[in-house]
């Protein structure tokens, strides 16, 4: 139980460092809406993980001496986000108005650091700093969903400017890269529409694989049979041994050592003495209606 | 009043008739509900696997019961029993959790005394690709064209699995097909056999089997684990559970463990798997011109895995000294259906000498085959998952 304990719990800590900010809007004129209907600049956040993750007890912040600034509250069963899913935290500085409503805004026009802390409000899970130069309606987003710096630290080079064209699209809670199509599939598809390919590598894994499974046990096998001759031979020299040695004390046939053996038990008339007493006991069991037979069969009916 | 009454009852009639069976039946039930009572015929009768065709079987009638949707009682509906049992099949648990079993349950020695026969196991491993490329031709998408060709591997546990990631679709259909051809190797593969060997080849003796150590028995799951995980991660599942249930069985200190997964764990899982997988096979879902294909094919992966085994045989044999040689009518053996597979090259032996018994032998391309297959699966999932 305490390991279980101790590898859950280890998992979860790592869990909330997939925790990643994916998508920022600065100045949002004419794009996503809130529950009220109105626009605000927005921060999506992605759980990169492939399990899903509770996110309550983190925290947002615009202020680096601040790093408390918005704790995302508990009990909202929307803050549990799915397996590589999103959230959208509007940023209009109005946390009463929901668990999604940050208590600090986005300034235009300026450049605007926002950090994402764990729990204890000290660890930097991601940071971003959205330039200056981000025109309105306009996104600074990672290039791939969740992919950024390992260690949580901004590298701009992870991340774009997106304008809302067809290339450049703006996706607030879903995907930065819309996948349609299964990538491996389709290049199947196109390069290998017969299958040989796939026949030919697949089965050369197969063949690898089982090749080096046979060679180690070709080698256990050889160590092994080594190992018992060794032992063997170990054996056999025990025996040599013996019979050097009994060599040199002389030439007693087996007929002789017999022959000394009865003459010494005729003379000491040895007779081992059995000490063990038999007895016989009754056994007793007494008798209980729980355990008897009679009472777990059912009368026969009779036929009146 | 009275005519009032007589409303309520004849509507209340009504609506119970509607409700019934007899009211929604459709000729695609019927049909399926006889696939269902052929397959207890096969079982009972006819003694073909009776372990996965009485469950399956039992599953088509439980399946095929008409009834109207709604009431959370389909295999299909959520949180309907069926449902929550049929999760272990459509999240790929059970599979593994039989593997655990057959690991358990298997004695590798077989293959450990004679490494090469490895190779008889992967050769057989043909038939699964071999299918794969007609389905393509035939029009299948590369993933469902792949779930479809592992009922080439023999293995319905691994044919679950795979189809449960890759065509979870066709998952009802590729699954019922497996099993029935694993219950219908004894009618498959002896004419392969007899078509692809000669009468000196089937008449080939071997020489007795080497003793293996109980330290080489332990090394084995261990290394096996290791060896063919690194080279196939995505076989985790499937494998990490067999090397595990091997070493449970050869470690030789958990022998309860052992107990409880190759008895009553494995036992459990097979009724879940076999009921739910039967139960799947809903006329609606089942009775379309993909199942037929998928039988079509199953079929012919089928063949190509049995005729491979023993084509590569006899040509491993051109490279082996005479008294090396191997019997080709251990190479159907290559498929894992364990044992069936391998009690048929014994049989099929026997037939041609009483006294050459290739049982043993043929234990070892047929676990060969379980690795294999499960080996295969994982690189059709690693490139198209």
């Amino acid at each position: 139980m305490l390991l279980c304990f101790t590898v859950s719990a280890t998992s979860f800590a790592q869990g909330r460092r997939g925790l990643r900010i994916n998508e920022v809007m600065v100045q949002n004129d004419s794009n996503y809406i809130d529950d009220y209907g109105l626009r605000h600049g927005w921060i999506e956040l992605y759980n990169s993980t492939y399990n899903h993750m509770e996110i309550s007890t983190v925290f947002l912040t615009n202020d680096k001496a601040n790093p408390r600034k918005y704790p995302v509250p508990r009990g909202d069963v929307k803050t549990d986000i799915p397996a590589r899913q999103h959230v959208v935290f509007f940023a209009d500085n109005e946390p009463n108005k929901g668990t999604f409503h940050i208590s600090f805004s986005l300034t235009p026009g300026v450049d605007n650091w926002i950090g994402l802390y764990d729990t204890d409000g000290t660890t930097l899970l991601d940071e971003v700093i959205v330039p200056a130069s981000l025109g309105a309606n306009q996104t600074y987003a990672l290039k791939q969903d969740g992919i950024s710096s390992e260690d949580g630290k901004f590298d701009p080079q992870y991340w774009e400017v997106r304008d809302g064209s067809d290339e450049k699209y703006i996706t607030p809670s879903s995907n930065n890269i819309i996948i349609d199509t299964n990538e491996n599939i389709e290049k199947f598809r196109e390069h290998d529409s017969s299958g040989i390919v796939m026949t030919i590598v697949a089965m050369l894994i197969v063949f690898a694989a089982l090749i080096l499974l046979s060679l180690c046990f070709y080698l256990f096998g050889y160590l092994n049979a080594r190992s018992a001759q060794r032992k063997k031979a170990i054996a056999h020299l025990g025996e040599d041994a013996d019979a050097e040695s009994a060599a040199k004390m002389g030439h007693d046939s087996g007929e002789e050592i017999a022959a000394i053996a009865m003459a010494l038990y005729e003379h000491l008339n040895t007779h081992d003495i059995e000490e063990t007493i038999l007895t016989i006991n009754k056994v007793k069991r007494t008798y209980s209606p729980w355990s008897s037979k009679i009472y777990t069969l059912r009368e026969t009916p009779v036929r009146r | 009043m009275e005519l009032d009454l007589a409303q309520f009852l004849t509507s209340n009639f009504q609506q119970f008739w509607e409700f019934t069976g007899f009211h929604n039946v459709t000729y695609e039930h019927l049909i399926m509900i006889c696939v269902g009572l052929f397959f207890i015929y096969l079982a009972i009768k006819k003694d073909f696997e009776p372990m996965l065709l009485v469950p399956i079987g039992f599953g088509i009638l439980v399946g095929n019961i008409p009834f109207q949707m709604g009431n959370e009682i389909g295999i299909y509906e959520e949180n309907s029993v069926l449902n929550i049992l049929y999760n272990g099949v459509r999240a790929g648990w059970y599979p593994p959790l039989i593997f655990l079993g057959i690991g358990a349950m298997t004695d590798f020695s077989s293959l450990l005394a004679n490494p090469k026969l490895m190779l008889v196991g992967a050769a057989a491993q043909f038939g699964i690709f071999g299918a794969y490329m007609v389905a393509l031709w035939l029009g299948f998408m590369p993933d469902q064209a792949a779930a479809i060709a592992i009922i080439g591997g023999a293995d319905g546990p691994t044919a679950i699995f795979l189809s449960s990631k890759l065509a979870p679709n066709l998952m009802g259909a590729i699954a019922v097909s497996a099993y029935s051809y694993m219950a219908l190797v004894p009618v498959i593969q002896p004419p392969i056999m007899r078509l692809f060997t000669t009468k000196k080849e089937r008449l080939i003796r071997m020489k007795p089997a080497r003793a293996v150590s109980q330290n080489e028995k332990i090394l084995f799951p261990i290394f096996g684990l290791l060896l063919t995980c690194f080279f196939v991660p995505s076989g985790l599942p499937l494998l990490g559970m067999l090397f595990f249930g091997n070493l449970l069985r050869e470690s030789g200190v958990t022998t309860r463990l052992a107990k409880t997964a190759s008895n009553a764990l494995t036992d459990i899982v097979t009724m879940l798997l076999g009921l739910t997988v039967g139960a799947s096979t809903q006329a609606s879902e089942f009775l379309t011109k993909e199942t037929i294909l998928i039988f079509a094919l199953g079929f012919m992966a089928f063949v190509i895995a049995s005729a491979s085994g023993v084509l590569f045989v006899k040509f491993f044999n051109l490279f082996l000294s005479k008294d090396k040689k191997i019997n080709p009518l251990i190479g159907n053996a290559g498929v894992s259906a364990v044992p069936m597979s391998a009690r048929i090259s014994n049989n099929m032996g026997l037939k041609y000498d009483p006294s050459n018994y290739l049982l043993m032998h043929a234990m070892g391309p047929n676990v060969a085959g379980v690795i294999g297959s499960a080996v295969a699966a994982g690189v059709l999932l690693g490139f198209l998952g």
